[in-house]
C-alpha cells in the first residue's frame, strides 16, 4: 500500500510541476533583472534576484486602495450569492413547483449570454440609478453573474446527497430546520468551498465591468489597476507587472489555504483505507 | 465552523465600509464643481506635471472649480466612451483624449461639440495633419495636442566598428545595412529592425515613392496601393527588408517589441517612435543615438507616419464651455512648449525645433481622413497585404491591386 | 418499500406552498432588475439599424429581421460556427477527462501532496486572465522562449526559432492549451468536492463486499456525480463556446483574420469594433440560441435529475 501511495505521490509532484510552471515563470521573473528578463537564453531561478519590482509595483499610485475595494467587492458579493444562492439551490433540489422548469431556464440562459454585449445597456441602466463609478454598482452586476452558476453548482452538490439522509432524519423527529442545519449544510461543506472560492477568483480577476463601470482611479479594483501596467502603448515593464500580478493573486491563495480544509475533511472523514 | 466564522468576518467587516463608498459613490455623479477629464496614461507616466500646470490654470481662472484628470488606456477607452455616450446626461467625460486615427469617425457621428478655432493657442499654424483630423465638414471638432513622428534608433558603438556613418539616402542605408551584417554575424541579428507587417514603416516607403493609400475623387475614395509610385514604393520596401531585417516577416510591432529586440543585443538599428530611446536597456544606453530615417532622393527625410492626440468635448457634457477653456489651458503656448522639452512634437508648426523627432516629422504622412478608417486598420487589410508581400505568397502587384480594392470598398461604405 | 416511497411523497408534497418562491425570489429579484432592461435593449436593438451615430442619438432605425439576415448569410458566420463548434468539441473533452483524472489523483495521494497539487491548481486559477496569456505568450514565443528552448535542449527536434502562431490551427491549439490549463482548477476542485460527498460507509461496505475499486466507481461514486458531471459539462461548453479573452489577446489583434475567428471574436470585430450595434446584438442572441442547442442534450439531463418521485 504505501508503495503505491508513493507511486501516486510522484505523479501527483510530476502533474504540480507541469501545470504549476506558468506561475512558477511569473513569480521568478519578478524577482529577475530586468537584463535577464528579456535575454536569448532563460534564467530559470534568478541567483540574484531583486525585490525593485515589488517596491516599484507597491509605490504605485492608488494601490493599496484598489486592493481594498476589490476585496470590499468580492467579499460581499460572494457573501450575498452564496446565501442567495443556496437558498435557491435547496428549492430547486428538494422542492416541485410550478414555474420551476422557468426558473431553470432563466438560471441557465442568462450564463449562455455574451458578456460584451451586456456592457452598454448594462451601463445605460446603471448610469440611471447613481450606480456608476460606485463600488455597490459593480457588486449588483457581480451578483448578476455570479448567482446563476452559484444555484447552477450548489444545485448539483445538494442532488448529490442521498435524500434517504434526511428522511431518516425526519422520521426521527427533526423538524424541517433541524435537518437543514444538522445534516444538509455539514454535508455541503466541500459544495459550499468550492462555490465560494469560485465566485470569489470569477469576481477578483473580472475586468472589463469594473473597468467600464469605476472611472476615479482611487474606486478602481486591483484588476483595474493592474491593467495600467501593460496598457500603455509605450514600454511594458516585465518585472513590474509579473511582481504586480503576483501580489494581485495572493488574497486567493490565502482566501482557499484557510477553506481548504473543509473539502479534505469530507474526504478523509468518510474513506478509512489503508 | 471556521468556514462560517471567516465568511462572518468578511461580511462584518466590510458591509459598513461598503456602505460608506456606497453612499460616497453615489453622489460622484456630476456635481457643479468639476470636469472630467480623460487622458491617456502616457500623460500619467510621462509628463504629469504639465497636467498639473494646466489644472493649477483652470482653476484660478474658474474659482470653485476643478478638473479631475482619470487616465485611460488605448486598448478599452473607445468602449468606455461608446458606453457613456450611450449613457447620456452628464456621465462621462467632459474632456476626452482621440488618437488621430480615431477622431473621423466619431466627429462624422456627432459624437463632439464644436469649437471655436480662435479660442486655442497657435490656431492658424497647427500642424497640418493633425488640424485635419479634428475638423469636419469645416467645423473645428477636435483640437491638437501633440504629435511623434518615426526616427531611427541605432547603435553608435556597432556602426563605428563597422565603418559607416549616418546614411544619407536609402541606397546608402541598403548598403551600409550588408556591412553591418558582415561585422555582427549571429543569428537572427537585424542590421535594421522591421516588423515584416509594420505598416506604418512599408507606408513610408509607398509616399516616399509619390504613391498613397487612397484618395477621393468626386466624393468617392479611391485605391492608390497598386499605383506605379505605390509599387515602386512596395519593391523598395521588399528590397530593404529582405537585406537589412530578421525580423518574422508575419507578425506586427509589438511581438516582440524591437526594443526588447534591441536591449538582446540583437539590432543595430530600428525604425520607430522617438520614445524607443527610453527601452533600449541599461547596456545599451550609453551607446544609443538617433536619427532621421533618408529618403530615397538625397536630402529628403523619408515621410514619417505622423501619429498624435487630439482633445474633444463629447455633446454628453454638460460643461463644455469649461471644457473648452481646460483645453485651451492645456494647449496653451507654454503647455505645448513644456510637452515638447518631453520630447513630444508641440502641435504648431511655428513652436517646432531641431530635435530628431522634430526634424523628421517635417515631411510626414497620414491616413485618410475617412469615417471607416478604423474598420480598415482593424481589418489589418495592410498588414495581410504585407505579410504576402514579404512571404511571396503572392506578388506585389496582385497583393497591392487586392488591398487597393478591399480598401476602397471598405472606405467608401455609407 | 411501501412506507418508504410513502415517506418520500409525504417529502414532496410538504413542497407545495410558498415556500419554495420565497427561496428563488431574492435571486429573481436580483437578475430581474438588473439584466431585465438589458435583455429588452438587445433584442430592440437587434431589430435596428444601430450604429455610433444612432447611439448618440439614443434613437435606431427599425428594420426588422435585416440584421439577422445579414448575419446568416454571411458565409464567414457559418465557417466560424464550425471552428467553433469544433473547438468546443477539443477544450471540454479534454477538460472533462483530465479534470476527472486528476480529481482521483486527488483521492490517492498522501495529504501533504494533496495539499501541494490543489494549492498549485489555486495558484493556477488565480492567475488573471491576462496574466496568463502574457506568461504563455512569453513561454511560446518563436524569438526566446521557454518552450522552444526546452524542445531544442531536449534534442525533440530543431524548435529554436519555431512560430507556433503561424497558422490557425496551431494558434487555436496555443490556445487551447492555455484555456484547459486555465480550466482543470475548477473542474478538480469541484469533481473532488463532488468525490467528498460520496458516503465513505458506501465505498467501505462495497470494498468489504469484495468488488474491485473499479467496479465501485462505476456503480456507486459515477452515479452520485452524475448530475456534478452534468452540470461542468454544460457550464464547460457554454464558457467555451464564448470565450473571448485568451484566443484575442493570445493571437493578438493585428493576426485576427475570418480565417481563425471564434464566434465571440466575430461577434467583437463584427459588432462593437465596427460599432455596428445592432448587428452585434442579433450576433449575442444567435449565440445564445446556438449554445443552447448545443447543450440542451446535458441541460434536460439535469433537469429531470431530482424531478423524479
Amino acid at each position: 500500500m504505501r508503495v503505491r501511495r508513493l507511486g501516486w505521490d510522484a505523479i501527483g509532484i510530476a502533474v504540480f510541476v507541469v501545470m504549476v510552471f506558468p506561475v512558477f515563470w511569473m513569480i521568478s521573473t519578478a524577482f529577475k533583472q530586468d537584463d535577464q528578463i528579456i535575454s536569448l537564453t532563460p534564467t530559470w531561478i534568478p541567483l540574484h534576484p531583486t525585490i525593485a519590482h515589488f517596491t516599484n509595483a507597491i509605490h504605485r499610485p492608488y494601490f493599496w486602495q484598489d486592493v481594498e475595494n476589490s476585496l470590499i467587492i468580492v467579499c460581499v458579493t460572494v457573501a450575498i450569492s452564496i446565501v442567495l444562492a443556496f437558498l435557491a439551490a435547496v428549492a430547486l433540489a428538494r422542492y416541485g413547483f410550478s414555474g420551476r422548469k422557468l426558473f431553470v431556464l432563466l438560471v441557465i440562459g442568462i450564463q449562455m449570454l455574451p458578456q460584451a454585449g451586456l456592457i452598454i445597456p448594462l451601463y445605460v441602466v446603471l448610469a440611471k440609478y447613481h450606480q456608476v463609478n460606485a463600488l455597490s454598482g459593480v457588486v449588483i452586476t457581480y451578483l448578476t453573474f455570479v448567482l446563476p452558476f452559484s444555484v447552477w453548482t450548489l444545485r448539483g452538490f445538494l442532488l448529490g446527497i442521498p435524500k434517504e439522509l434526511e428522511e431518516a432524519a425526519m422520521v426521527d423527529g427533526s423538524t424541517r430546520l433541524g435537518v437543514f442545519m444538522k445534516i444538509l449544510l455539514p454535508l455541503m461543506g466541500p459544495g459550499l468551498v468550492a462555490t465560494s472560492v469560485f465566485a470569489f477568483i470569477t469576481t477578483w480577476n473580472e475586468y472589463i465591468f469594473a473597468r467600464v463601470l469605476l472611472n476615479d482611479q482611487s474606486k478602481q479594483t486591483v484588476t483595474v489597476w493592474l491593467s495600467y501596467f501593460y496598457g500603455t502603448s509605450r514600454h511594458t515593464d516585465w518585472g513590474a507587472l509579473m511582481a504586480a500580478s503576483t501580489l494581485t493573486a495572493i488574497p486567493v491563495v490565502v482566501f482557499f489555504l484557510l477553506v481548504q480544509r473543509k473539502i479534505a475533511f469530507g474526504l478523509t472523514a468518510g474513506a478509512v483505507r489503508g | 465552523m471556521k468556514r462560517r466564522s471567516i465568511v462572518a468576518l468578511c461580511v462584518t467587516a466590510v458591509l459598513a465600509a461598503a456602505i460608506a463608498a456606497t453612499t460616497s459613490g453615489a453622489t460622484q455623479k456630476a456635481t457643479g464643481n468639476s470636469i472630467t477629464v480623460w487622458l491617456q496614461t502616457d500623460a500619467q507616466s510621462g509628463w504629469p506635471d504639465v497636467v498639473a500646470a494646466a489644472n493649477q490654470k483652470f482653476q484660478s481662472d474658474h474659482p470653485g472649480w476643478t478638473a479631475n484628470v482619470q487616465y485611460q488606456s488605448w486598448g478599452d477607452h473607445l468602449q468606455k466612451l461608446d458606453a457613456t455616450l450611450a449613457a447620456g446626461g452628464g456621465n462621462g467625460p467632459d474632456v476626452v483624449e482621440m488618437g488621430d486615427t480615431e477622431t473621423t469617425k466619431y466627429m462624422a457621428a456627432g459624437a463632439f461639440a464644436p469649437l471655436t478655432k480662435s479660442q486655442f493657442d497657435n490656431s492658424a499654424t497647427w500642424l497640418g495633419s493633425l488640424a485635419k483630423s479634428g475638423t469636419y465638414s469645416g467645423k473645428l471638432y477636435a483640437v491638437p495636442y501633440y504629435a511623434g513622428s518615426r526616427v531611427v534608433t541605432y547603435r553608435t558603438d556597432l556602426f563605428k566598428k563597422a565603418g559607416i556613418k549616418v546614411p544619407a539616402t536609402l541606397a546608402q542605408y541598403q548598403a551600409d545595412a550588408k556591412k553591418l551584417l558582415a561585422k555582427n554575424n549571429k543569428k537572427g541579428f537585424s542590421p535594421v529592425y522591421i516588423a515584416g507587417t509594420d505598416w506604418y514603416v512599408a507606408m513610408s516607403f509607398v509616399f516616399d515613392y509619390g504613391g498613397g493609400i487612397a484618395t477621393r475623387v468626386s466624393g468617392q475614395w479611391k485605391g492608390l496601393l497598386a499605383s506605379k509610385n505605390s509599387i515602386a514604393g512596395l519593391t523598395a520596401y521588399k528590397n530593404f527588408f529582405t537585406a537589412a531585417s530578421r525580423a518574422s516577416k508575419t507578425t506586427d510591432e509589438t511581438h516582440p517589441n524591437p526594443y526588447d529586440v534591441y536591449a538582446q543585443g540583437q539590432v543595430a538599428s530600428m525604425l520607430g517612435p522617438s520614445w524607443f530611446s527610453c527601452c533600449v536597456g541599461k547596456k545599451y544606453t550609453g551607446s544609443t543615438a538617433q536619427f532621421v530615417m533618408p529618403g530615397h532622393v538625397k536630402g529628403q527625410a523619408m515621410p514619417g507616419f505622423l501619429g498624435g492626440s487630439d482633445l474633444a468635448v463629447p455633446v454628453t457634457s454638460s460643461n463644455k464651455a469649461l471644457a473648452a477653456d481646460w483645453i485651451a489651458d492645456f494647449t496653451s503656448t507654454s503647455s505645448e512648449r513644456a510637452l515638447q522639452k518631453k520630447g513630444n512634437i508641440p502641435n504648431a508648426t511655428n513652436l517646432l525645433g531641431n530635435t530628431v523627432n522634430e526634424r523628421a516629422a517635417s515631411r510626414s504622412w497620414f491616413v485618410p481622413t475617412a469615417k471607416h478608417w478604423v474598420d480598415v486598420e482593424n481589418g489589418n487589410i495592410l498588414r495581410n497585404m504585407l505579410a504576402q508581400i514579404l512571404t511571396g505568397k503572392l506578388s506585389i502587384k496582385q497583393a497591392a491591386q487586392s488591398a487597393s480594392d478591399n480598401i476602397a470598398s471598405v472606405l467608401n461604405q455609407p | 418499500m411501501e412506507t418508504s416511497r410513502r415517506r418520500r411523497r409525504a417529502w414532496g408534497r410538504a413542497g407545495r406552498g410558498s415556500v419554495p418562491y420565497l427561496l428563488i425570489a431574492p435571486v429573481v429579484a436580483v437578475i430581474a432588475v438588473i439584466l431585465g432592461y438589458p435583455l429588452y435593449y438587445l433584442v430592440r436593438i437587434s431589430l435596428q439599424q444601430y450604429g455610433l451615430f444612432e447611439l448618440i442619438q439614443h434613437k435606431g432605425i427599425a428594420i426588422g429581421l435585416r440584421n439577422y439576415h445579414s448575419v446568416l448569410h454571411d458565409q464567414v458566420f457559418w465557417h466560424t460556427l464550425v471552428r467553433t463548434v469544433v473547438f468546443t468539441a477539443a477544450n471540454v473533452s479534454l477538460t472533462m477527462v483530465i479534470g476527472m483524472l486528476l480529481a482521483l489523483l486527488l483521492t490517492v495521494v498522501s495529504a501533504p501532496v494533496r495539499v501541494l497539487l490543489s494549492s498549485g491548481l489555486v495558484l493556477v486559477w488565480s492567475m488573471p486572465v491576462v496574466v496568463a496569456v502574457q506568461v504563455w505568450y512569453w513561454m511560446t514565443n518563436y524569438e526566446n522562449g521557454v518552450l522552444n528552448y526546452v524542445l531544442t535542449k531536449l534534442g525533440i527536434g530543431d524548435y529554436s526559432q519555431h512560430d507556433w502562431y503561424g497558422t490557425p490551427f496551431s494558434q487555436l491549439s496555443m490556445v487551447t492549451l492555455l484555456i484547459v490549463w486555465g480550466a482543470l482548477p475548477f473542474v478538480v476542485i469541484t469533481l473532488y468536492a463532488g468525490l467528498a460527498q460520496v458516503p465513505g460507509d458506501l465505498l467501505e461496505a462495497a470494498a468489504v463486499d469484495g468488488a474491485a475499486p473499479w467496479r465501485a466507481f462505476r456503480d456507486i461514486t459515477v452515479p452520485l456525480l452524475k448530475p456534478i458531471l452534468l452540470i461542468l459539462t454544460s457550464l464547460s461548453i457554454i464558457w467555451d463556446f464564448g470565450v473571448f479573452t485568451q484566443p484575442y489577446l493570445l493571437i493578438g489583434q493585428s493576426k485576427i483574420t475570418s480565417g481563425n475567428y471564434l464566434m465571440s471574436i466575430y461577434l467583437f470585430e463584427e459588432g462593437y469594433f465596427k460599432t455596428d450595434y445592432g448587428r452585434g446584438a442579433a450576433i449575442s442572441l444567435l449565440m445564445l440560441v446556438i449554445v443552447a442547442v448545443l447543450s440542451v442534450v446535458y441541460v434536460r439531463r439535469m433537469v429531470r435529475i431530482g424531478v423524479s418521485e
